[in-house]
């Protein structure tokens, strides 16, 4: 399926500013093992890092230093989101928990344990209101959580393979997922109801996320594709490739703070950044020395932090010129 | 949001009791504009707010106070503020965000029913219709309220000397009167116990128009569909009435002034020229009532959409609910527990109803919720009944010719817009001038402390077993202390142990719980951790996994052993 037209120069329509080249701004070292998710938090102020070595740890993006580390994981995070006023974090872990953890200052401390998948927890979300959280399991299914409460609200059976990534859509609504049983998979939030099944070929999906504004799945699959769906008719509209991805689940995201890109990791230690129209590639990052695992844009800088696995165990910040 | 692929469908009526509610005891209900939060009044004085999408209580309103039972709860157009009736003759204005009381105000009267002015954001101005006398406006920063005109007993001057004191004139014992702001709040429409629907301006108190009800009997209720196109009146004739307003919704007291000056009608005078504005602002549309049983009505309203009216038995120890389609036929009677039902509200944008019962539950009623098989196979379509198939001239050929046509349909090149977020239609009438409170802020409660001692993962525990030895160590110490079972056993343990833990005062049912659990049982017979992660075949292409597969085996052989003790 790797047949999607590459380059192809940037499509018509106005004209978007002109792309601005990014540059390593800070190395930070600090976990042990690979990191594994970086997130900026929504406010913008601070970045959250996950990692194989049980902790999380909470950076402040003006100073880039470490705010907080948090423990309590017994086994090594995959996944880490921000609930919409920065107020908390969750981590998805290995030791088949998610954590909730109060992360405003003096506080950082673990406020919730949400107990019921029977496997790793494998990715997680917040939704918009924040009063829900979503997580993904090798168990196969997709629990929902009363962030209030800690009580599962309502478990899926969503996939045959382990699941890859949740995400709500922006109103709560519906949550995508992707699994590695090569299928995204769309749901009614209040009911539990799969309303949508995308399938492609079958290849493993790896990550899915909703664009900023819920029309559009960014899908990424294990034979280095990236694509742009659009849910509702099942089609596709955009396919990105260029970079190596056949092995992990390495997150994608929108960059929309200066003109509209599809920023990636990519297992050759590169990050990658495409024109979101245009399809062609306008930047490739280096400077990592293992796989680039996980991106993500600032809110409302052009800042960009990546995150690398075992060789390298780095957080990178980049910034453009 | 619009989101297509919800089925456009499902918009209909509800069918089953999806879950109740349980927590003090309810007597009064009302959801906010968008259908997130769901304010229930309580005996005791207090008002609980629901969070409609956990189910769970986002706040409890309460104060020293307040102690007399609510008689209804209304909130603002914003969501920000929650009027509360009393029995102890009081209203109160609560701050839903801070939870704190703004202002509280006592009259003669206990108030059945209380409105808030829907087109203020920062509501001072109030509707309460008393047990026994007539409507009043009051205004909730000074106190002081207004007497609404409930007959027009004074012919011939058109506009009635309005009793604007104090209402202490010992105004004689009417039963009670049912009233209602249109949607922007410039008119009141009042149903008095002759049978007549009074249009009232808001700012000057004078009646604009009436409307005689058929029948001529007392009205009940008085209700705006949520556009406010429809309104609804329930008499004790035992008859529903749904009315069309054809007034415009902005302006309607203008040109209700307009018309009583303009030429066809301003040559009637008195009650006559009220009656002929007044057919000009409600037409008659649809009769609803039961002719076999013959029952009062209670608590009618309209659904979200005004596709559908629902109204309650009134029969003690019954607990009915019926629907009706706009068109006027009996679509659907739902019965729920033998308790009589007190208050009824519909979703403003779901399929939806909640029923508050006598013994103080909320009843959820939902549709009954099928899976549409459909979803799963996209290349598949769902048929009616059997069709003909006429395959395609080219459908067996090796390479088929449309299948070139369908690679070149997607032109890739077309621009996305991925940020631009459509205005949800469904509410695109509000001008949001101020922003709206749809969420409560939800602020995890801590961890009951007996599950943190049973795992020893948690917080301060793990600093010193990091101490004491690998955490592989400690992973199997867990696993075989304080659970001899591994995953699938766990998992049923603790959601018991969550339902413990949770039942603090609160209560919240679900109907499916079997169900549940089955469904835990049925994980508990999938393979062992081990053999899931080698039947997976592609163990590797997991993120992380890779890493710590070497790593995990030892605590994954652990989980494969202790499995086989079960």
């Amino acid at each position: 399926m790797a047949s999607g037209s590459v380059g192809g120069g940037g499509g018509g329509g106005a004209t978007p500013p002109p792309f601005r080249p990014y540059r390593l701004l800070r190395t930070l070292n600090a976990h042990q093992r690979a990191v594994s998710c970086v997130k900026f938090s929504n406010d913008g102020r601070h970045f959250a890092s996950a990692s194989l070595d049980k902790t999380l740890i909470v950076w402040s993006v003006q100073s880039l230093s470490q705010i907080a580390v948090l423990s309590g994981h017994s086994e090594g995070i995959s996944d880490l989101a921000w609930s919409s006023d920065s107020h908390y974090v969750c981590s998805a872990s290995d030791d088949r928990t998610v954590r909730v953890w109060d992360v405003r200052p003096p506080n950082f401390e673990c406020v919730r344990v949400l107990r019921g998948h029977s496997d790793f927890v494998f990715c997680v979300n917040f939704n918009l209101q924040s009063n829900l959280i979503v997580s993904g399991s090798f168990d196969r299914t997709i629990r929902v959580w009363d962030v209030k409460t800690g009580r599962c609200l309502r478990s899926m059976d969503a996939h045959s393979l382990p699941v890859t990534s949740v995400h709500f859509i922006r109103d709560g609504s519906l949550i995508v997922s992707g699994s590695h049983d090569g299928t995204c998979k769309c749901w009614d939030a209040n009911s539990g109801a799969c309303l949508k099944v995308l399938i492609d070929d079958k290849i493993a999906v790896s990550f899915a996320k909703f664009s900023p504004n819920g029309k559009f799945i960014l899908v990424a699959t294990l034979d280095d594709t990236l694509k742009l769906w659009n849910y509702a008719s099942g089609k596709f509209l955009k396919v990105y490739t260029g970079h190596v991805n056949q092995t992990y689940c390495i997150t994608s995201t929108f960059s929309v703070t200066n003109g509209k890109y599809i920023v990636s990791g990519s297992e050759d230690n590169c990050i990658y950044i495409w024109d979101l129209q245009g399809k062609n590639l306008v930047q490739k990052l280096e400077g990592h020395k293992d796989a680039v695992i996980s991106v993500s844009c600032h809110p409302t800088e052009n800042k960009i932090v990546s995150a690398a696995l075992d060789r390298d165990r780095s957080i990178k910040i980049w910034a453009q010129n | 949001m619009n989101v297509p692929i919800i089925d456009p469908l499902q918009g209909d009526f509800p069918e089953v009791i999806e879950e109740f509610l349980q927590h003090g005891n309810m007597k009064c209900i009302a959801f906010n504009r968008r259908g997130t939060l769901l304010a229930a009044g309580c005996v005791d004085g207090s008002c609980v707010i629901w969070d409609f999408e956990t189910r769970g209580v986002a706040k409890e309103l309460r104060d020293k106070d307040c102690v007399a039972p609510i008689t209804s709860v209304c909130w603002s157009k914003f969501g920000h503020h929650i009027l509360a009736s009393a029995t102890d003759k009081s209203l109160t204005l609560w701050s839903v965000l801070s939870g704190e009381k703004i202002a509280r105000v006592t009259l003669q009267q206990t108030t059945l029913l209380a409105r808030l002015h829907p087109g203020s954001c920062t509501p001072s101005v109030c509707l309460a219709c008393p047990l026994s006398s007539a409507p009043i406006l009051v205004d909730l920063n000074t106190g002081s309220s207004t007497v609404l005109p409930v007959t027009m007993s004074d012919v011939g001057t058109g506009t009635t000397p309005h009793p604007r004191n104090k209402f202490s004139d010992g105004s004689p014992p009417f039963t009670p009167t049912a009233a209602t702001f249109n949607k922007c709040g410039d008119l009141i429409y009042v149903g008095n116990s002759k049978g007549e629907v009074l249009i009232v301006d808001s700012k000057n108190i004078r009646v604009q128009a009436i409307i005689p009800i058929p029948g001529g009997s007392v009205i009940k209720n008085i209700v705006f569909s949520r556009n406010g196109q429809y309104l609804l009146t329930n008499s004790n004739d035992r008859v529903i009435r749904v009315y069309e307003n054809l007034l415009s919704q902005k302006g309607a007291a203008n040109d209700l002034e307009e018309m009583s000056n303009a030429s066809p009608v301003n040559e009637f005078q008195g009650i006559e020229k009220l009656k002929a504005v007044g057919s000009k602002c409600l037409i008659l549309f649809r009769e609803f009532q039961d002719a076999v049983t013959k029952m009062q009505w209670k608590a009618p309203c309209f659904s979200g959409d005004g596709e559908w009216v629902v109204g309650a038995s009134a029969n003690k120890g019954e607990h009915k609910l019926y629907i009706w389609d706009r068109v006027g036929h009996l679509v659907k009677i739902l019965e729920g527990p033998k308790e009589a039902l007190t208050d009824l509200a519909w979703h403003p944008v779901r399929p939806l109803v909640v029923s508050v019962s006598v013994a103080g539950l909320v009843y959820i009623w939902a549709k009954d919720y099928t899976e549409n098989w459909s979803a799963f196979a996209p290349d598949f379509k769902e048929l009616e009944e059997n069709e003909e198939y006429i395959e395609r001239e080219d459908e067996f050929d090796l390479v088929p010719d449309t299948e070139k046509v369908k690679e070149s349909e997607i032109n890739e090149d077309d621009e996305v817009d991925i940020m631009t977020v459509e205005k949800d239609s469904t509410f695109s009438d509000s001008e949001a001038s101020q922003e709206e409170l749809c969420f409560l802020p939800a602020i995890p409660s801590p961890d009951v402390p007996e599950q943190q001692d049973k795992y020893p993962a948690s917080l301060s525990k793990l600093e010193d077993s990091t101490h004491s030895g690998s955490p592989f160590s400690v992973e199997a110490g867990q696993n075989g202390q304080a659970h001899p079972a591994s995953s699938p056993l766990e998992v049923v343990v603790n959601s018991a142990a969550e339902d413990a833990a949770v039942n603090t005062g609160v209560k919240r049912k679900r109907k499916p719980s079997a169900k549940g659990l089955e469904l835990e049982a049925e994980k508990g017979r999938k393979p062992p951790l081990s053999k899931l992660i080698k039947s997976m075949g592609k163990p590797s292409k997991a993120k992380v996994k890779l890493e710590n597969a070497q790593d995990a085996n030892d605590s994954v052989l652990d989980d494969a052993v202790t499995d086989e003790y079960i």
